[in-house]
């Protein structure tokens, strides 16, 4: 018990040594670093950019960037959340730069209402025994594959919001738009990831 | 005081605040009286939230599995830093 109660404080102190070495260039440390962080790291930009050459290119990018900007780095944060936060910029950065598929429009995937403002086709409830995406692959893919079905801008403030769990406000920052259009597009991202996965938890899947 | 009434759609409008507790008291009061009568909107909030949840899981079992730095990957990317 005794252990785990100075851990975190270990943990910081750890930190700022390694933050030390890393400021007077020791090689060890960068090597640490990069062990302590990489995998993952390689974790996220592969669920950004579902691409194995693109995300191990996304990797080594943020680590040189990150490397080259330590002495940038403020004290405040924990170095594992700004390594985070930087290679989500470098995947987002190779995302701008990948050749785009035209942008479906989400607008069919959104309820519709009669004028009154009830909803127009509810649909039945979905089943209490969903399977659990952790344990079972098939789920698993399911709920990836419907999330690369949402168009671009609504897929990326998904993933930064919900799954790498940033604030509004550091998902408007990197995505270089308002806090209030990273609200809209969450909203109606999960909205419509709701409607992909509807038809096959409420038992009606073909 | 009377709390207004929402429709389905100002409901399903306020869902996301809602669940961010960003919603003024007088709103959040109209929200849930709509829910304690309306079970389609019971049911949207619940799957809802069962989408952002399954969204979450869906990833949650890859972040372990990487625990394993590729050897070959931390090689690459020191490598590229004496190159720079």
């Amino acid at each position: 018990m005794d252990r785990d109660d100075h851990e975190p404080e270990r943990k910081q102190q750890d930190e700022k040594s390694l933050l030390l070495r890393l400021r007077a260039g020791d090689e060890a440390a960068f090597a640490e670093l990069v062990r302590a962080n990489a995998g993952r790291l390689l974790a996220v930009a592969r669920r950004m950019l579902r691409s194995e050459d693109d995300a191990r290119d996304a990797l080594q990018d943020a680590f040189l960037q990150a490397f080259r900007g330590i002495d940038r780095f403020e004290g405040g944060a924990r170095l594992s959340t700004w390594l985070h936060r930087i290679v989500i910029n470098a995947c987002l950065m190779k995302l701008r730069t990948r050749r785009r598929k035209p942008e479906g429009s989400i607008d069919e995937l959104l309820p519709r209402f009669y004028a009154d403002g009830h909803r127009i086709d509810p649909g039945p409830p979905w089943k209490s025994d969903l399977p659990d995406p952790v344990e079972s692959r098939e789920a698993r893919t399911l709920v990836r594959e419907s999330i690369d079905r949402l168009p671009e801008i609504y897929r990326s403030v998904l993933l930064l919001r919900d799954i790498e769990e940033l604030s509004t406000e550091e998902t408007a920052q990197l995505l270089d738009i308002k806090a209030d259009t990273v609200k809209v597009r969450l909203h109606r991202a999960r909205q419509a990831l709701r409607a992909l996965l509807d038809p096959h938890f409420t038992g009606e899947a073909a | 005081m009377t709390a207004r009434t929402l429709n389905c759609r100002e409901l399903i409008e306020f869902l996301a605040a809602y669940l961010d507790d960003e919603l003024a008291p007088g709103e959040r009061a109209a929200f849930e009286l709509h829910l304690s009568v309306c079970p389609y909107c019971v049911d949207y909030l619940a799957t809802y939230r069962k989408t952002i949840h399954l969204g979450k899981q869906a990833f949650a079992a890859e972040a372990e599995i990487l625990e394993e730095v590729p050897a070959a990957l931390v090689g690459a990317v020191l490598a590229a830093r004496s190159r720079s």
